[in-house]
């Protein structure tokens, strides 16, 4: 379970000191947690608070039981990150060398890594371009491909960081189907107000605040007003 | 992008023979090729390593033109070397610049295009790991050097984007708007880069 007491995140700026997140508490035990807001809303510093890449100036963030202050190297193992831009987060130049990259933390023995490698990536569909350079991987498949790269550690929880805003429609339906056949806690940051519907719940997030909180229907409607679209 | 993608090139398996040679071997190639050359400052042994290193990016079965195309701007680069000697009165050490210039990108190209990233990683952390002793951490090593090389044809890319962004625009000949704006876009890869690594855990442990 995703818990945050009391966090708050402060950024320095040129033009001052800015809060970005303010005092947010809250509990996230469901499987499928979607996370909405304006841009610069700071939906996307909440997610980077549950895997570790940002930290809190005050409170304190745990992911099943671990303080990130002092397990962010075990809380990161337990989370993974999937980045609005699969090319940044993908390092290796092919798919299979990006997925043995992950693996290479958990299987010592090349042979075997690739070999599971590939069991992992025909897993998603994705053998037919496992090879190939991930210039020449439409949007979906890098996308998917980046999927792949987090879950080859099996983790227990999946954050993704508007992991459709770069998608065409189909590619974009792709990757939400293979969201919604993850097994992981998935908790998602997005401007897909349709896909946000299909999760257990949503958050608001508003001005570093969570503004609404609760099933889909009733906070996609109050985000809907607050944005002034209805 | 996909066009800076081959500024050094990719593996793509082909099942040529030099494929399956050894990483250190073809270290070994990379170094016997390019270094006498460029000590020896020779034009007989430059001709012979270049046709030798096009020879083997050939039979590693590469179409010529994507292992032996030169980028716009390393031709330009090339060109005006040459020029520059042949302007000061010595064309033919102009010739053997330019062409260790080019033996050495082939030669680079006769490894990167030739074994898997992964391959090549491993072999740098073998070749770091003594020196563990002192401090060096060979997995983070192996790793820094390939991100380094994979920034290169990102950068050139970005170089390239700032161009047309600025042509588009009507803005040409504004050379240091574009190096700015290249350098901005180059921290933000930076960045983005250090997070990947951080959120998969590469910073974390050993590999």
């Amino acid at each position: 379970m995703i818990k945050l007491d009391g966090v708050t995140v402060a950024a320095d700026t040129p033009a001052g000191p800015k809060t970005i997140l303010d005092a947010i508490t809250c509990q996230l035990p469901e499987q499928r947690v979607a996370l909405v807001g304006g841009n610069g809303s700071g939906k996307s510093t909440f997610l980077r608070l549950v895997n570790g890449l940002a930290a809190p100036s005050a409170g304190r963030v745990e992911v099943d039981g671990l303080d990130l202050a002092a397990n962010a190297a075990e809380v990161r193992r337990r989370v993974g990150f999937v980045f609005t831009d699969p090319m940044a987060q993908l390092l290796m130049p092919t798919p299979v060398e990006d997925v043995e990259l992950s693996l290479s933390r958990v299987i010592r023995k090349r042979s075997e890594r690739r070999a599971e490698a590939w069991r992992r990536l025909a897993a998603w569909g994705l053998e037919s371009v496992a090879e190939t350079s991930l210039y020449d991987l439409s949007g979906g498949e890098r996308q998917l491909a980046a999927l792949v790269t987090v879950l080859a550690v099996d983790p227990a929880v999946i954050a993704a960081d508007e992991p459709t805003t770069l998608l065409d429609l189909r590619n974009a339906r792709r990757l939400r189907e293979a969201f919604a056949a993850l097994s992981q806690q998935v908790v998602v940051a997005t401007h897909d107000l349709a896909w946000a519907a299909d999760f257990e719940r949503v958050l608001v997030i508003d001005a570093g605040r969570i503004a609404a909180d609760g099933a889909p229907g009733e906070t996609i409607s109050f985000y809907r007003r607050l944005a002034g679209d209805g | 992008m996909a066009k800076a993608d081959r500024w050094f090139g990719t593996y793509h398996p082909l099942g040529s023979a030099v494929e399956r040679w050894s990483v250190g071997v073809k270290y070994a190639l990379l170094l016997g090729l390019s270094l006498p050359c460029f000590i020896i400052q020779r034009w007989p042994l430059t001709s012979a390593a270049l046709l030798a290193a096009a020879g083997l990016l050939l039979a590693a079965k590469l179409r010529a033109r994507q292992a032996l195309g030169l980028a716009p701007g390393f031709f330009s680069l090339v060109v005006v070397l040459a020029v520059f000697h042949a302007v000061t009165g010595d064309w033919l050490g102009g010739l053997v610049v330019a062409g260790n210039l080019v033996l050495a990108l082939w030669a680079a190209r006769l490894v990167t295009m030739t074994t898997p990233a992964s391959l090549l990683i491993d072999a740098l952390v073998t070749v770091a790991r003594p020196f563990s002793r002192l401090g060096l951490q060979p997995e983070r090593f192996g790793l820094a050097v390939h991100i380094m090389l994979r920034s290169l044809p990102r950068l050139s890319g970005a170089l390239a984007g700032a161009r047309q962004a600025a042509a588009a625009r009507g803005l040409r000949g504004h050379v240091g708007r574009q190096v700015t704006q290249v350098a901005v876009q180059a921290v933000g890869y930076a960045q983005a880069t250090g997070d990947a690594m951080t959120a998969r855990g590469l910073g974390d442990g050993e590999r």
